[in-house]
């Protein structure tokens, strides 16, 4: 026969109250959706994608290159960071001077102490405009970047050679 | 039909005036010749003012291709003299890049922004190579004599120091690394004996590799290259000189003491000798070196059958047991 005092506590276990007041937190399946970078299908399929566009992130270095290229982002290297905003300040700075020209993603190039900015730009303004700016963004960069930096251009007559295919 | 000739119309018109001008008109034969000539011009009522007209933009034609121009046998040399990303009218290459579904072709060279990404090697073709060899030759100085091979390089510049310099694209020009020292130098140039040797590679520690008989002393403490090469410098001297001091306490080391068996301060070199002078007065027979050898290599080794086998040889041999090994 059991002793009273050692059946009790396996029947009615003690709670403490506070667990009954205690707040839950709500928990529902993770998420993992990924749309960063990918585009939809429109209804009519006319949305114009280029091959950047049509290949998302996961495809780099399988189906297409990357658009920056330099040895900061490597193990070891140096101001990787500094890197990165100053080739979002390049990217900025291409897209604007070349104001509805820029027809791809800018490809910055460091090798050496040079920086070759790679771009596909439209034929829409003169010759004579563009050897402007040209030689104006590499004066402005090359001052501001403290390196060389060179433009390699590509033109296009129209903005729909670039256009890889419609989704 | 009513025409209206020469009638300048100012401002504020009235039609009586209008009337006017026009039987004036009729009446003048001059003007009717106007008229054939059919030079008319319209009343201009309400002053509608024509709007200028644009210039209409003309799109300035591009020059096809260069690529499409070339001669075949010209020098690329000069066409792609430097790194540079790829341009497709200059590159008389039919290419393509890209990845496509099966049964399409990828896309062309033109407008493909893949091709601009990688890095390509057209300006280093052989031909240019050899003609950049060329003119460079003239900078080019003979190698200096006595240093053909490694072995009197070695010979010549015992101490070997590496440093690193780096060139990076950005707007700063330094690199911590570029402070980092490292000085080798052979073991053996060093010309120690055995306790100097065995003190220095006490201090050194793994810094010394035995397979090549390498010691590599890094140095990256101070933020210089100079400190730092001056400070491998003071701690290569340091090492070297206090190696050779030797300690009183030193020579109270005893056989307990030992880390390897020395042969020729143990019992098995009086036994050995003793066996070999028996019977003779003023005898100064000692074993012979493979026999020193197998038994340190015996105890320092440890038994195993190929170092049993050699210590077997080299008794049998010290002892003249010629036949004892043949049976």
């Amino acid at each position: 026969m059991l002793h009273k005092a050692l059946v009790t506590p396996v029947l009615c276990p003690k709670v403490a109250p506070a667990l009954f007041l205690s707040r839950q937190f709500h928990i529902s399946p993770v998420c993992n959706k990924v749309q960063a970078a990918r585009y939809k299908i429109t209804p009519k399929r006319d949305r114009p994608l280029t091959y950047e566009m049509a290949n998302p992130p996961h495809f780099i270095a399988h189906r297409k290159g990357w658009n920056s290229l330099n040895v900061s982002s490597l193990e070891g290297g140096i101001r990787p960071a500094e890197t990165v905003t100053e080739d979002i300040f390049i990217r900025k700075f291409m897209i604007g001077t070349f104001h509805s020209l820029v027809c791809s993603e800018v490809i910055i190039k460091r090798q050496h102490n040079h920086i070759r900015i790679a771009v596909i730009l439209r034929q829409g303004i003169t010759a004579r405009k563009m050897y402007f700016l040209i030689g104006y963004t590499e004066e402005l960069l090359s001052y501001w970047l403290q390196c060389p930096v060179t433009l390699e251009i590509q033109t296009i007559a129209d903005r729909k050679e670039v256009i890889f295919k419609y989704i | 039909m009513l025409t209206y000739t020469r009638i300048s119309v100012k401002n504020g018109l009235s039609t009586n005036t209008i009337l006017f001008k026009r039987f004036a008109a009729i009446s003048n034969q001059g003007v009717m010749e106007d008229e054939k000539d059919g030079e008319f011009r319209t009343l201009n009522l309400y002053k509608r003012k024509n709007a200028p007209v644009r210039k209409k933009f003309v799109k300035p034609t591009v020059a096809p291709p260069r690529s499409k121009q070339m001669a075949v046998d010209q020098d690329w040399g000069s066409v792609w003299p430097g790194p540079r990303s790829f341009h497709p009218a200059t590159v008389p290459l039919p290419l393509h890049q890209g990845f496509v579904p099966k049964n399409m072709a990828p896309p062309g060279k033109f407008a493909n922004a893949e091709l601009m990404k990688i890095p390509n090697f057209l300006h280093l073709t052989p031909p240019t190579i050899k003609k950049q060899c060329e003119v460079l030759k003239k900078f080019c100085t003979p190698w200096p004599s006595g240093l053909e091979n490694d072995e009197k390089i070695a010979q010549h510049f015992p101490i070997d120091i590496i440093t690193s310099d780096y060139c990076h694209a950005l707007p700063t020009i330094r690199n911590p690394l570029s402070r980092i020292v490292s000085m080798k130098m052979k073991l053996s140039t060093l010309n120690f004996d055995d306790h100097a040797k065995d003190k220095f590679l006490r201090l050194v520690g793994d810094r010394y590799n035995p397979e090549t008989d390498e010691v590599t002393i890094v140095t990256d403490r101070c933020p210089l290259r100079k400190q730092n090469l001056d400070y491998a410098q003071y701690l290569i001297t340091a090492l070297f000189h206090e190696s050779w001091i030797k300690e009183p306490w030193e020579d109270t080391k005893s056989e307990a003491d030992m880390e390897v068996y020395i042969w020729s301060r143990n019992k098995s070199k009086t036994t050995s000798e003793a066996i070999l002078n028996w019977g003779v007065s003023d005898g100064k027979k000692t074993p012979h070196v493979e026999y020193c050898q197998s038994v340190e290599t015996l105890i320092n080794e440890g038994e195993n059958i190929q170092n049993l086998d050699k210590y077997k040889n080299e008794v049998v041999k010290l002892l003249n047991l010629q036949n004892a090994t043949t049976a």
